[in-house]
């Protein structure tokens, strides 16, 4: 009799293959994010940031600093999740996932909380890198105030955005509408979701309009726990982003069920 | 003794499409069941339907007599399927995609079996090799590999040796009937007719989404076949010519089609020549391509 263990095994080494599989493009997973970000800091952060001044008194490096490292998790999360499931369907053995036995659930959880790790091991990064340029530029540390509810926000975003990829990627039917979401729909949201500006600054209409990007709440919850302070409440960003991820894990849930399982 | 599968009255429909219409069958247990059928029968609707990947319309299916609509989680572990289509794992080595295979079916430690698989089927020195760097053969043996590596009751081969060279047909069939001699159902699907008729011990016919015939191979082909039976003469006897079982004469060889279960001592005493003018006989079986044939009408 073959003993069989199917309540944590099948699920950690779906965690396992998803890890391993980011670590074997790691070129790709963390010096990609790294210049990116180093090139944000450099011509936002360091050159343009100079000159600009903020309502809320602290200096736009470190205005930047919060919102740069929340681009990185929310995008390499979306970007591990998705480009996994959408690489399977491309060879073929995403229908494995059908025919082995992984619940919904197991499926959901191993691909979102590797999609967390990725994008918080690149957010780590362009932490790290961030530092070196807040200690060059002010000749200051930057520290985390809240480092509870960071690591909440950060696990939150990370983790949204890993279903966000999921249900991307078992609704996609090709390369091309993978590119057309991240393209059309997840970059405008976050580029406005205030990881560049203050939306203090905006007209009140386009404060109101902003305020609907879910994104928003996610970047000023990172920046409120970094900095001590942000564009929305503490109590706003925590409500809406945990609300945000209750529904965005409904959505990777209903995609593992009525998506699509098809080697293309 | 459970039935490693059992279906009754099973169908499925695809919007205004039947392509399961009422199918009753049942698989015993430790048997080599072939499933054959020309394409768009129905047989990988019907294995889509074991493996739980699909639903049926109406109609009941257990594996080892637990319904597969009821915790299908766990009857997944029960079975192993080769898939038609070869498949490719991305950046994974073999070993690699074995390794978290067998962890998706419970299965944390078990390497020695995985390092007996790859041996067994002539993997072990390509265990670090990435699929699409293998063969066509190696990625369809490395699939019976991924197939058997949770050590399944009931394996699923949904025409395992399609494009497959004979050399290798022949070294999976061999597999194939020791692990039946192991005690393993196998559910065969294929369109080589040579190897249901080699490896089965039953075949079952679906036709447009029902069951046409079932039963012994053996039988099946002495039901519904021929024997061709060629006798050379030294001398034509003459008294032959119009006799029923005659089908052809070609020179001094006449050709007597008889039923398959028809003696050929009989032939030789109903057709009263002399045996001493005969300079040879040869007999053609017939095959479970013909009984195919006659069943579905020559399609």
């Amino acid at each position: 009799m073959v003993e069989r263990e199917l309540k944590w095994t099948p699920f950690l080494s779906l965690l396992r293959r998803e890890i391993i599989r980011f670590m074997k493009v790691f070129g790709q997973t963390v010096a990609t994010p790294l210049i990116n970000a180093t090139l944000y800091l450099l011509i936002f952060g360091v050159s343009l940031g100079k000159n600009i001044q903020l309502d809320m008194g602290v200096s736009y490096l470190s205005f930047l600093i919060p919102g740069l490292i929340t681009m990185t998790v929310l995008n390499n999360s979306f970007q591990n999740s998705s480009s996994s499931i959408l690489s399977s369907k491309f060879h073929g053995d995403i229908h494995d996932l059908k025919v082995v036995p992984l619940t919904t659930n197991q499926i959901i959880w191993a691909f979102s909380i590797a999609s967390l790790l990725r994008g918080v091991f690149v957010g780590v990064v362009t932490f790290a890198v961030s530092e070196v340029f807040f200690i060059a530029t002010q000749d200051l540390f930057l520290s985390v105030v809240h480092p509870f509810w960071f690591l909440l926000f950060l696990t939150l975003g990370g983790l949204s955005f890993g279903f966000i990829g999921i249900s991307v990627g078992f609704w996609a039917r090709s390369f091309d509408q993978l590119s057309a979401i991240g393209g059309f729909i997840l970059l405008p949201l976050i580029y406005l979701g205030g990881v560049f500006y203050s939306i203090s600054d905006l007209h009140p209409f386009w404060q109101i309009i902003s305020k609907m990007n879910p994104l928003l709440y996610f970047v000023n919850g990172v920046r409120y726990s970094l900095l001590g302070q942000s564009d929305i409440s503490f109590s706003h960003a925590l409500w809406v982003s945990l609300l945000g991820t209750f529904i965005l894990y409904f959505f990777a849930y209903r995609s593992i069920l009525k998506g699509s399982f098809q080697k293309w | 003794m459970k039935n490693p599968f059992k279906v009754h009255n099973l169908r499925k429909s695809y919007g205004k499409v039947d392509a399961l219409k009422g199918i009753t069958l049942s698989m015993n247990e430790g048997e080599v069941l072939g499933l054959l059928g020309p394409n768009g029968a129905g047989k990988t609707t019907l294995i889509s339907i074991l493996t739980t990947v699909e639903k049926p319309t109406s109609g009941e299916a257990s594996l080892f007599g637990h319904n597969v609509l009821e915790n299908s989680h766990e009857l997944k572990s029960w079975i192993g399927i080769v898939p038609q289509e070869l498949l490719n794992h991305g950046f994974f080595s073999i070993l690699e995609v074995l390794e978290f295979h067998s962890g998706y079916y419970g299965l944390s430690k078990n390497k020695d079996h995985i390092l007996f698989l790859l041996d067994r089927l002539g993997l072990l020195p390509h265990k670090d090799k990435k699929v699409r760097e293998l063969s066509g053969g190696m990625k369809r043996r490395f699939l019976i590999a991924k197939a058997l590596v949770h050590k399944p009751k009931l394996l699923l081969l949904d025409e395992p040796t399609a494009g497959v060279d004979i050399e290798l047909r022949t070294t999976l069939w061999k597999f194939v009937e020791e692990l039946n001699k192991n005690g393993m159902s196998i559910l065969l699907t294929t369109h080589y007719l040579e190897e249901a008729e080699n490896l089965c011990d039953r075949v079952a016919i679906i036709h447009n989404g029902e069951l046409k015939k079932l039963g012994p191979t053996r039988e099946l082909i002495q039901d519904m076949t021929h024997r061709n039976v060629d006798i050379s003469f030294s001398e034509k006897p003459q008294n032959l010519n119009n006799h029923k079982y005659l089908i052809s004469e070609v020179e001094n060889t006449m050709t007597f089609q008889i039923p398959s279960k028809m003696q050929l001592g009989q032939l030789v005493s109903e057709l009263k020549f002399d045996l001493s003018k005969v300079t040879d006989i040869k007999i053609r079986e017939g095959r479970l391509e013909d009984a195919f044939m006659t069943l579905l009408g020559g399609k």
